[in-house]
């Protein structure tokens, strides 16, 4: 600044800029307008504060965030529910068998999925076992290559038994049960897991009959 | 008359010397702990790794991220920026006051008792001593401490301002009050606890009150010990190394009084969509908003300082720190209001979005503003030359780049992060990614992140360097001057009816008045309440038209005196608090629990909470199911709409541990049933949730076993460390003293209830043939009764309780109740 700045208190008249008398351990100020548009913005977020709660408070313009994930997730329910009633109309024991395990791309379709949802607990080789250090240890599942089903052994038992998950009188392995894979797979991916259970295990299925 | 002084330059020095030396000790925490979650290696396998398998680990307790990641936040805001701001504030403040420090020895105490304090944490926190709150992990032995020496700093402070040769205070001045008066109102109270032994303690707050109270205190930790400090800081040293005036002594005085006024009310933004009452999160969403401006009249007075000076940026390593610091916390303090807008927040919370936006003030703010501090200090602290401005300028480019790098890379991992969390399939019924998916897809950006903090970390070792060099070249000189000795009544003689009865304040008092009751009162009534604060506004504002000098005048005066000007910061700072914490612990904890009881813990699960506290779990897994659809649809239970967290759920935990980071997935409904036998009849305490007892056993041995690339440590101590029943009795004694509704119990029914629930417990494992690697010769009832007094049994107890509650007839958010706005709302229901 070529120009010696004016000195002396405040700031007054409109456009003056002051620098200030009093100097701090030689640091001096200055005594500048504030810049409009940081009043601008500090004003506005005041009054958006008011608009805002008011809106809130005083109208029905916004849900409460309890009452809108209600309202979503319950929209997620139908439409999974409606999934379900879809898959299952096009869905039963000889379809199951004759159609979905038929088909090279369902099957490994729902090999990958196994592969990643089901290995944990039934084992890669559906035995419920893995081999540590020699041996075999037993994974929770229960063994899915023992020719025993539990729980029903057509394949409308087994989709059903991953959909929804353990059924509420089985006691779990230690507590623990299946979960139900239907809510975080849907219907299809279970289905296509049905089918390569089936193309794994032929034996156990070979008495249902086409249509 | 005049005199001469000399200023107590040593113990700048000294402040400064360990301001750099914990600086590289936090820095080089903090590299490794981004690595570790890299490589799951990083927690202690690496020894076994460079020692050839000579020491066989998979993980040491002390070097897993949840007990370091605390001692990282702890050495870089309390022992890097804290004896930064000390080393700043005294050699400010002597010169801005014409006085020498009041008291040698208090200096003294002050220096050694904060570097013990250091010391003491640095050995606690990584033993697994800790409160489990952040930033407020330190023991209560240590808390003591801290307020102690904290109160010596205080009154060395105040004791040179009252002996000061000055008649006003000048704006740094100002800062400092804030921080000194601030920091101990948040300290004292976030770390008010009931000490159940030498080293543990629970916090008399617990769910949405320990929660609220944490981040009113977290959140301004942040606003009072990382910024008002370094305001103060910028306003003394960045002129005197531009040599111009600052730009707007009235942005300072507005700037001033907003920020500390504002800023306290912003600390629900860290709670946002989660069970907090809506009028909580409303407040601290839009007082966060509002903190945007004055936030940026900070920077707009140190950068607008630098007009004229702009070519010194060339030259002068010290200015180019300073505007690079200053420009950081624009950039930061832009981001903060961003991210506490509650749609923003749904997507970057619990991601690394936020860690991003923490650093590019910890690094960008804090470390260059340090950085300009030491380089100007330096010389003028030996009485010398920098030693080398071309290494200075090294320091600049590197550092730099550094977080340039982290902060970006961060900015990726949490948005992509948070992007994938909340994608859902084509036909809307399922989640795309599994949580592990997300995590592995932005390892990329962990490993930049980590090479920006190594780039960040090896600048700062520059400077460490060339401060040293400098020294050496150097004297320790304390400076002397010869000063205007002040006449007694030329300061300090304001009467308090004249500071406090006067009419800015009076005008400014009771419109706050009314906005609160605006907030506060019924239907109607609060709306009268809005117009009564509107008016009084604008005849505050015809009022300052009319008699602008009598305002101004006031103010001149009120820094003419110290007391009365701290007094009204104090007031300033209280309100915030005492208006969103108080209400919440008269009514809200037995009335507010949204129709879910949180079951109470057995003495085994308790044991278990203290481990998982202990570990410092809570510094990657959440128990937060927050309002959001994705959020339920991933951590809620199939079937329940409302499955979000409750307020209940979490009534009785001290502390509260929604956490503020998923590394990992939320814990909230990990828990389950008690479990039954096979023959249909119940167990007696043991619970299965999500997964079995042997899932846990196996990730807790080995994470990557049960969940492929994850990036969790292994906890093979938890297999041999045996749970701490001794102490359960005098901890549920306390947890009964503040509050928690535990069944009457001796110490025989504590040990029998531990003994049965652990057996339960170890048997399911026994049962499902479970191999303790180290162990191999324990086998059946040898390693049964080895299980049941382990640690990890009763972890495992704990994470199996997780999400129990009781349901109790739903409450009625309708009917109305004073003191829960919230309660107010006109709603179609209510109608």
């Amino acid at each position: 600044m070529s120009q010696e700045p004016k000195r002396g208190h405040f700031a007054k008249e409109e456009g003056e800029i002051i620098l200030r008398e009093h100097e701090y351990d030689g640091i001096q100020e200055y005594d500048q307008k504030l810049p409009n548009w940081w009043l601008f913005t500090f004003y506005g977020a005041i009054v958006w504060f008011v608009i805002h709660w008011g809106v809130y408070y005083y109208t029905d313009f916004f849900r409460t965030p309890q009452e809108r994930v209600k309202q979503e997730i319950v929209a997620v329910q139908q439409a999974k529910a409606a999934e379900l009633e879809k898959t299952l109309a096009t869905l039963d024991d000889s379809t199951l068998v004759h159609e979905w395990a038929t088909k090279p791309e369902v099957v490994s379709a729902g090999e990958v999925t196994y592969l990643t949802n089901c290995t944990a607990c039934h084992g890669a080789d559906l035995s419920a076992t893995i081999s540590a250090g020699g041996n075999k240890v037993p994974l929770p599942g229960l063994p899915l290559n023992d020719h025993q089903w539990k729980f029903g052994s057509k394949p409308m038992d087994l989709f059903k038994l991953i959909n929804v998950g353990s059924p509420p009188e089985s006691s779990g392995h230690n507590g623990a049960k299946m979960q139900a894979w239907g809510q975080t797979l849907g219907p299809k991916k279970v289905a296509e897991v049905t089918a390569y259970l089936i193309a794994k295990l032929p034996e156990d299925f070979k008495d249902i009959p086409a249509k | 008359m005049t005199a001469t002084i000399t200023y107590d330059d040593k113990s700048v020095r000294h402040f400064m010397i360990a301001s750099i030396f914990w600086g590289i000790v936090g820095m080089l925490v903090g590299v490794l702990i981004a690595t570790q979650l890299s490589r799951w290696e990083m927690n202690g396998h690496w020894i076994e790794i460079v020692t050839f398998g000579a020491i066989k680990s998979d993980g040491i307790s002390f070097l897993t991220f949840g007990r370091l990641r605390p001692l990282h936040t702890n050495a870089v805001i309390f022992a890097f920026v804290g004896n930064m701001m000390f080393a700043g504030i005294y050699y400010s403040t002597q010169r801005l006051c014409k006085v020498r420090t009041a008291s040698d020895l208090l200096s003294k105490i002050h220096f050694w008792g904060w570097q013990l304090i250091i010391v003491a944490a640095a050995i606690t926190l990584p033993a697994g001593f800790t409160r489990g709150k952040e930033y407020a992990e330190l023991i209560w032995p240590i808390n003591i401490a801290v307020v102690v020496i904290w109160v010596v700093f205080a009154v060395n402070f105040f004791w040179t301002l009252a002996k000061r040769n000055e008649p006003s205070l000048y704006v740094a001045l100002w800062f400092y009050i804030a921080t000194i008066v601030t920091v101990a109102m948040l300290y004292i109270v976030n770390h008010l606890s009931l000490p159940t032994s030498l080293v543990h303690s629970y916090p008399i707050f617990g769910g949405l009150q320990d929660g609220l109270v944490q981040w009113w205190y977290g959140h301004n930790a942040v606003a009072f010990f990382l910024t008002t400090p370094i305001l103060g800081i910028m306003y003394y040293f960045l002129p005197k190394a531009a040599n111009r005036p600052v730009y707007s002594y009235r942005l300072s005085i507005i700037h001033f009084w907003s920020l500390v006024f504002i800023y306290i009310w912003a600390g629900p933004h860290h709670l946002l969509n989660t069970a907090l009452p809506q009028w909580l999160q409303y407040l601290g969403m839009l007082f966060s908003l509002m903190l945007w401006a004055p936030s940026w009249g900070g920077m707009l007075n140190g950068l607008l300082t630098l007009r004229g000076a702009w070519d010194k940026l060339r030259t002068d390593p010290v200015i180019k720190f300073f505007a690079a610091g200053v420009t950081f916390y624009g950039m930061a303090t832009f981001e903060g209001p961003l991210l506490a807008i509650t749609k923003v927040n749904a997507l970057s919370h619990y991601t690394d979005w936020t860690v991003g936006h923490v650093h590019s003030g910890a690094l960008g703010w804090n470390g260059f503003m340090a950085a300009g501090l030491f380089y100007w200090l330096a010389p003028r602290l030996w009485k010398t030359q920098l030693w080398s401005k071309a290494l200075a300028n090294m320091h600049f480019w590197i550092g730099i780049t550094g977080i340039l790098l982290y902060v970006v890379a961060l900015w990726c991992a949490g948005i992509m992060q948070g992007l994938m969390l909340g994608q859902i399939n084509p036909g809307g019924t399922t989640l795309k990614y599994e949580f592990i998916e997300t995590l592995n897809d932005i390892q990329i950006f962990y490993w930049l992140r980590s090479f920006g903090g190594l780039l960040y970390l090896s600048g700062f070792i520059l400077c460490a360097f060339n401060v040293w060099k400098t020294a050496r070249s150097g004297k320790a000189v304390d400076e002397s001057v010869e000063i205007t000795l002040l006449e007694k009544k030329q300061k300090d003689g304001m009467a308090w009816g004249e500071a406090l009865f006067n009419d800015p304040l009076a005008h400014i008092i009771l419109a706050m008045v009314f906005v609160l009751l605006w907030i506060f009162l019924p239907p109607h009534a609060d709306k009268a309440a809005l117009i009564v604060s509107l008016l009084l506004s604008y005849k505050a504002y015809a009022a300052f038209k009319a008699s602008k000098d009598q305002w101004t005048n006031w103010h001149e005066r009120l820094i003419e005196n110290y007391l009365p000007f701290t007094v009204l910061v104090f007031v300033a700072v209280a309100i915030g608090g005492a208006v969103q914490i108080i209400p919440s612990l008269i009514v809200n904890r037995e009335k507010n629990i949204e129709g879910r009881l949180q079951e109470l813990y057995t003495p085994l699960e308790l044991a278990g909470r203290d481990v998982f506290v202990s570990e410092g779990c809570y510094n990657c897994h959440s128990q937060m199911i927050r309002t959001l659809a994705p959020e339920v649809m991933r951590y809620g239970r199939p079937g329940i709409a409302d499955d979000y967290s409750h307020l209940g759920e979490s009534l009785f935990d001290h502390p509260y541990q929604w956490g503020s980071k998923r590394t990992g997935p939320d814990l909230a409904r990990e828990g389950g049933e008690i479990a039954k036998y096979p023959d249909g009849t119940s167990q007696k305490y043991m619970r299965v949730g999500k997964r079995g007892n042997d899932w846990h056993f196996n990730h807790f041995l080995d994470p990557r076993q049960t969940s492929p690339g994850s990036n969790m440590p292994a906890y093979p101590w938890l297999f041999d460390k045996e749970t701490d029943v001794k102490s359960l009795p005098g901890k549920i004694a306390a947890q009964v003293k503040i509050g928690v509704p535990w069944p009457a119990m001796n110490q025989h029914e504590i040990r029998d209830s531990v003994e049965t629930q652990a057996q339960e417990i170890a048997k399911s494992l026994i049962d499902a043939k479970v191999y303790l690697p180290d162990k191999p010769d324990l086998k059946d009832d040898a390693l049964r009764n080895h299980l049941a007094k382990s640690e990890v049994v009763a972890l495992i107890a704990y994470l199996q309780k997780l999400g129990s509650y009781k349901e109790v007839g739903k409450d009625h958010p309708s009917s109305p109740s004073p003191l829960n706005p919230d309660s107010h709302r006109r709603t179609d229901a209510s109608n």
